[in-house]
């Protein structure tokens, strides 16, 4: 492996959350476009969908969107701003701060929810 | 001191992919990877291939991907690595033997972006005169030297094949800010494609990897800037 520091790492990461995030995509509209072949279709999914492991993707989809979130306003500062590319490794530790202070709330409620057994229901 | 000396060997002839080899050189700190490489072939094992030329970080010959980093052999000292240290050539380009790849991919890139002054204006009849702060907008990309550590750092080079690489894109930017020159266009034609800047994802592999600390990162979001609003 490359002994690359934040930027390379910045980088495949929003690379794999950008990746994660168009299966869900792909998912979601395929889920949604199964109510065409009728209710017991559309149900059907959804109660596939609805088993505790897909919570623990949900928590996972939700990593992934607010790191790619937050990553793409840094790449934006740094392609559009004379000084984005010099704070560019700052920048990249505020993404994470962030990170948190968005994620934690969503941790305790879906993750709560697993622990709990309630499986978002 | 003693050094474990690593380096990922390819003989063409008889091996069909690379293999490590281990050494045991004994060192100084103050020794430099290239003594080292130095001390293998000619008291070890006198097949070992690698590149060097001026051994002074200027000819740009001997870039090798030292512990996990792209680096000059010749500038890299053995008490900044310790006493295991591991050379592999550099990524992205066809390995010929040990530590030489083939670097024409390389340098076609380079030739792509017309690495020379343009300007078809008739010539003035003594200098085309600069002042000094139109000289240093585009100093940092003289200092480059051409020896492939940032290209070759580059994720988006490893896997794309037709990436021209940052090296190309700072000497693009050495004449497009430029205030003498007038080819910027023609260099756009390589620099705006589908291969050229907008490849570039920022992973920053080639700002640390450059032996001469051109903030090539920097550079290269200068020129994605200049080709978005060329014609606003």
């Amino acid at each position: 492996m490359y002994r690359g520091r934040e930027g390379q790492w910045a980088f495949y990461l929003h690379r794999i959350s950008g990746i994660g995030i168009l299966v869900f995509l792909i998912l979601h509209v395929l889920n949604i476009a199964s109510a065409m072949w009728g209710p017991e279709v559309s149900n059907a999914f959804m109660k596939f969908y609805h088993q505790p492991v897909f919570q623990l993707g949900l928590l996972v989809l939700i990593a992934g969107v607010l790191y790619h979130g937050f990553n793409g306003l840094r790449i934006i500062l740094m392609d559009f701003t004379a000084w984005g590319v010099r704070y560019q490794r700052q920048l990249w530790y505020a993404v994470w701060v962030l990170f948190v202070v968005f994620y934690l709330p969503f941790l305790l409620k879906i993750g709560g929810g697993i622990l709990g057994g309630s499986h978002g229901d | 001191m003693q050094v474990t000396l690593k380096i990922l060997r390819f003989d063409p002839a008889k091996d069909k992919k690379p293999h490590w080899e281990t050494y045991q050189v004994e060192a100084e700190p103050w020794d430099r990877v290239l003594d080292l490489l130095h001390k293998v072939k000619w008291y070890q094992d006198g097949s070992l291939a690698f590149r060097r030329s001026c051994g002074h970080g200027i000819c740009g010959s001997d870039a090798m991907l030292i512990n996990g980093r792209n680096r000059l052999a010749c500038k890299t000292l053995v008490k900044d690595l310790g006493s295991v240290i591991t050379v592999e050539p550099i990524r992205g380009l066809p390995v010929e033997k040990d530590l030489i790849v083939d670097m024409e991919p390389f340098f076609a890139a380079y030739r792509a972006v017309k690495p020379y002054l343009i300007n078809d204006e008739p010539p003035p009849q003594r200098e085309r005169l600069q002042s000094p702060e139109e000289r240093a907008r585009f100093d940092q990309g003289t200092k480059c030297i051409l020896c492939a550590s940032c290209t070759t750092s580059c994720p988006v080079f490893w896997v794309n094949g037709t990436y021209i690489g940052p090296a190309a894109i700072v000497q693009a930017h050495r004449f497009i800010f430029d205030s003498r020159d007038r080819g910027k266009r023609e260099r756009f034609k390589a620099l705006a494609s589908g291969s050229g800047v907008w490849r570039c994802r920022t992973a920053y592999n080639c700002t640390e990897a450059c032996p001469r600390e051109i903030p090539v990162t920097q550079l290269i979001e200068e020129v994605k800037r200049e080709i978005l609003f060329d014609h606003f």
